[in-house]
């Protein structure tokens, strides 16, 4: 099994490898102490984000998509509407049912896919197995030779060693201060990515359905996923993860607020905050709010005046 | 006699059951929606596990889990039902012996 499992990471643990050697010899090239545990942070804050920079195009065809969801709100809407007030699970089910189909018909998909999760997953593990071999001071599979092995293996920051974990400090203070203060760090910018998304991104409809009241309620469990996670990981794994988590914080921030979620606060906000804007310039454009009613409205605002049937015909008439 | 039988049986798609139930209560709410089909992976996996048992309901999950990428269409996507409609589901999702006694 554990064969398996090599084989599957062994080329995923040789770009990690690479990338990390890499951004550590950069770092050193530019002074930096080799041996420091700082460097070997950098390289790791480096990994995340030539990690999360190549996973951006999948982010921009979210967007796309997102953009182009616009266009089928007042679709989407309709379906909000119909099961509008029903909360019970199974009209729940049928809503989401429908609005996928939707997504799919229109080809409006705004969801990412599950394949940018599953790609993290083993970059997590290896960088995990990676600095496992590190700390026991075993040479790497790709560019991590003995020396750079030893050197990562025995790299701490402020005097805290970055392969240890809670649960291996052995009552060293200074790791468990800085993996405590790391684990309230990561809750807090989960948490705001979450609370952002559910309480801005989310529509009203959506926002009484019992699933949420269900997320909101992990909310409150999440500090213990992640006191968990400071307890077993090592720093230098911890490191990635609030990186990576960060990232997602300010990218989530980004798509919310240019690329809300139609009949959501965060919409409304946007539509606020749009006409502010061309209130500013003068120009006084009805939002696209609804998608084209509005502005379908706006066009006929101006009474048709009656005319007599000679001057009809001379109007609408081809002229010949 | 079985009873104890069809236990055992039907004790590995029920532990696989538990952990799904699991990750899709923990974990999951990580990270928001992010398939682009319905039901989720994780779910379509779950129902693959209770209705086919634990090899061709990973085999299936996973053929799914493989078929959601960011160029997929998304959309509907159900787990087949199985013809035999043999075991019952507990409300927690657990699959047991069908029939009106205590099981």
């Amino acid at each position: 099994m554990p064969d398996i499992f090599g084989t599957i990471l062994w080329p995923i643990k040789w770009a990690v490898e690479a990338i990390l050697v890499t951004f550590h010899t950069v770092l050193t090239t530019l002074g930096m102490d080799p041996d420091n545990g700082l460097t070997w942070v950098l390289s790791i804050v480096g990994l995340v984000l030539v990690v999360r920079a190549a996973l951006i195009p999948i982010f921009v065809k979210q967007i796309k998509s997102q953009r182009r969801m616009m266009e089928v709100a007042p679709q989407i809407k309709k379906i909000q509407d119909r099961y509008k007030g029903k909360k019970d699970q199974f009209s729940r089910e049928a809503m989401s049912r429908e609005t996928m189909e939707l997504y799919k018909r229109t080809g409006t998909n705004p969801l990412s896919s599950c394949l940018p999760l599953l790609i993290q997953m083993p970059i997590f593990f290896s960088l995990f197995s990676v600095l496992q071999n590190a700390q026991h001071e075993l040479v790497g599979v790709g560019l991590l030779n003995k020396q750079l092995s030893t050197s990562f293996g025995e790299s701490s920051l402020f005097g805290a060693p970055l392969k240890l974990a809670i649960s291996t400090a052995e009552g060293n203070v200074l790791v468990i201060v800085i993996a405590s203060v790391m684990v309230v760090l990561m809750t807090a910018s989960q948490f705001i990515t979450q609370k952002q998304i559910m309480s801005k991104n989310q529509s009203p409809e959506m926002k009484a359905s019992p699933t949420y009241k269900q997320q909101q309620m992990l909310l409150y469990i999440l500090p213990l996923v992640f006191a968990f996670s400071g307890f077993t990981f090592p720093l230098g794994v911890m490191f990635y993860w609030l990186t990576s988590n960060i990232w997602t914080m300010v990218q989530q921030f980004i798509v919310i607020r240019n690329m809300p979620t139609p009949g959501s606060e965060a919409a409304l906000a946007r539509e606020a905050r749009l006409a502010r804007r061309s209130q500013r310039k003068g120009i006084s454009i009805t939002e696209i709010d609804a998608a084209g009613e509005a502005v379908e409205e706006a066009k006929k605002t101006q009474r048709q005046q009656p005319v007599n049937k000679n001057r009809a015909k001379k109007q609408g008439g081809p002229k010949k | 006699m079985r009873r104890t039988l069809l236990f055992v049986l039907l004790l590995p798609r029920n532990v696989c059951v538990a952990i799904l139930s699991a990750y899709r209560s923990v974990v999951s709410p990580l990270y928001g929606d992010v398939c682009r089909y319905y039901p989720s992976c994780s779910h379509f996996t779950l129902q693959a596990i209770q209705r086919f048992g634990v090899i061709r309901g990973v085999w299936m999950g996973s053929r799914r889990i493989a078929r959601c990428h960011p160029w997929a269409e998304g959309g509907i996507d159900d787990v087949p039902s199985s013809l035999r409609q043999r075991y019952e589901l507990t409300r927690f999702g657990f699959v047991v012996a069908s029939g009106h006694g205590k099981g």
